[in-house]
């Protein structure tokens, strides 16, 4: 239940991260000008992705959840690596290549955070709690977990 | 002479869904089945869509288990009731995006999107404001920003910019800007072809739920009454019905909510062996019929 917890902090994170640097991708391939994109999202992102790999560091993983633990590593792996790259697709000497890397690790994480989502339900990308089309009932993940089940799909 | 065969296909349904979000105002009054649903459009030798449906792969079973959603078919049993599979859909007009308007442009390979370009910059603007807003973009999915930038990598993405005549042939997109969402858009298909048309449909996104939302729930004192969620205002979804209303003279039942629950009462339609409901809005000249 600690690794649960603590790990779902680092998926949230992870997620508010994916979800700043998606919204640059999209103005990446949107614009044809960069200059009018600013550097401060990224350095929110850049700031909170720091926070939850140091997090990410100070998870221990029972057995039973290394193939979630797997993954979410494999996700700030590749955050990380799209913020370093997304600096350089800032630059006016940025070229397809830099796109094409930063566009690859930023699936990859996605990838990634959408497996840890459906090994360990409850974290989802998609923050649905705020949904407007969908019917709101209490998450299923208390009930489960209080059931004293395996919280991990596919485990 | 209507130019496009247009069908409301159901893919999926929340069977109680609280009046109270459909039309803003009288809470405890109970639940209405809510489809979900997007529109296929054929004609001009076109496949067209308006909006895309959710991602079920990564959503399905939460959205079964703690939000109601029920009876989910993927883009290829469901297009299939009218002939159509996903690859040969040209183009998909995405009113907003929401995870369940715009969640599996994936399954559309050979489409161009069409979306306006305040949507999406906004989205991305809301995005980066960080955790504490995330309000602002409830119901967006990053992973489906990411489909969409992908998209436009592959040049597959249009933005438009505002009200554009025309898109696609017929066919008017008409931007409502700061309502449901900060870039909603309705589509407009002049179904005769001519630009004075007596014969428009309007397909609405979520600007409205429900009819109700256009003629309120009294017939004595009609009126317009926004949906519960506006990112953007209700004094604009008021008057972004009202223009949908003008366009098509006041003939409500024009006025096209996806997420009507009496659209199967209203046209022509029938029930699939899924449970789906297949609604025939227009024929096209010698056009077969998909619920006869």
């Amino acid at each position: 239940m600690r690794y649960m917890a603590a790990s779902g902090d680092v998926q949230t994170h992870f997620r508010d991260v994916l979800t700043q640097l998606a919204g640059f991708a999209l103005l990446l391939t949107t614009r044809r000008a960069m200059p009018s994109v600013c550097p401060g999202p990224l350095d929110s992102a850049a700031g909170r992705a720091a926070e939850a790999l140091e997090m990410l560091h100070a998870l221990r993983p029972p057995s039973e959840a290394a193939h979630h633990f797997h993954h979410l590593a494999a996700a700030g792996d590749a955050l990380g690596r799209s913020v370093g790259v997304a600096y350089g697709c800032l630059t006016a000497a940025s070229d397809d290549g830099e796109r094409d890397e930063f566009m690859r690790a930023l699936r990859a994480a996605t990838d990634h955070l959408r497996t840890t989502a459906r090994l360990l339900p409850g974290f989802e990308l998609v923050d649905l709690r705020q949904a407007c089309c969908a019917a709101h009932a209490p998450p299923a993940l208390s009930c489960t977990a209080a059931s004293g089940q395996s919280v991990f799909n596919g485990e | 002479m209507a130019e496009y065969s247009i069908w409301v296909l159901e893919y999926a349904a929340v069977e109680k869904f609280p009046l109270s979000v459909m039309l803003y105002g009288p809470q405890h009054q109970g639940t209405r089945k809510l489809p979900y649903a997007y529109v296929l459009l054929k004609g001009h030798g076109e496949t067209i869509l308006i909006d895309t449906g959710y991602d079920h792969v990564n959503y399905g079973k939460t959205l079964a288990e703690s939000y109601g959603v029920s009876n989910y078919h993927g883009p290829a049993e469901v297009l299939a009731e009218c002939g159509v599979r996903p690859e040969d859909v040209t183009a998909v007009l995405i009113t907003h995006a929401h995870f369940d308007h715009m969640g599996s442009i994936d399954q559309f390979p050979k489409a161009k999107f069409y979306v306006q370009k305040r949507e999406l910059e906004k989205w991305a603007w809301a995005l980066s404001l960080g955790g504490e807003y995330r309000f602002l973009v409830g119901g967006a999915d990053p992973g489906d920003i990411m489909k969409a930038a992908e998209a436009a990598r592959e040049g597959r993405m249009v933005l438009i910019d505002g009200d554009q005549e025309d898109v696609l042939p017929g066919i008017d997109v008409h931007l409502a800007a700061d309502t449901h969402t900060y870039g909603s858009m309705y589509v407009s298909v002049r179904n005769d072809g001519a630009r004075q048309s007596s014969d428009t449909w309007i397909f609405a996104g979520d600007l409205i739920y429900t009819y109700d939302n256009l003629t309120g729930l009294d017939p004595d004192a009609p009126q317009i009454i926004p949906i519960g969620l506006a990112v953007g205002s209700q004094t604009n979804l008021i008057f972004s019905s009202a223009a949908m209303l003008k366009e098509v003279g006041g003939e409500t039942r024009r006025v096209i909510p996806i997420h009507e629950n009496r659209l199967p009462t209203t046209f022509p339609s029938r029930l699939t062996s899924a449970n789906l409901q297949v609604v025939e809005i227009a024929l096209a000249s010698g056009g077969d019929s998909r619920v006869a």
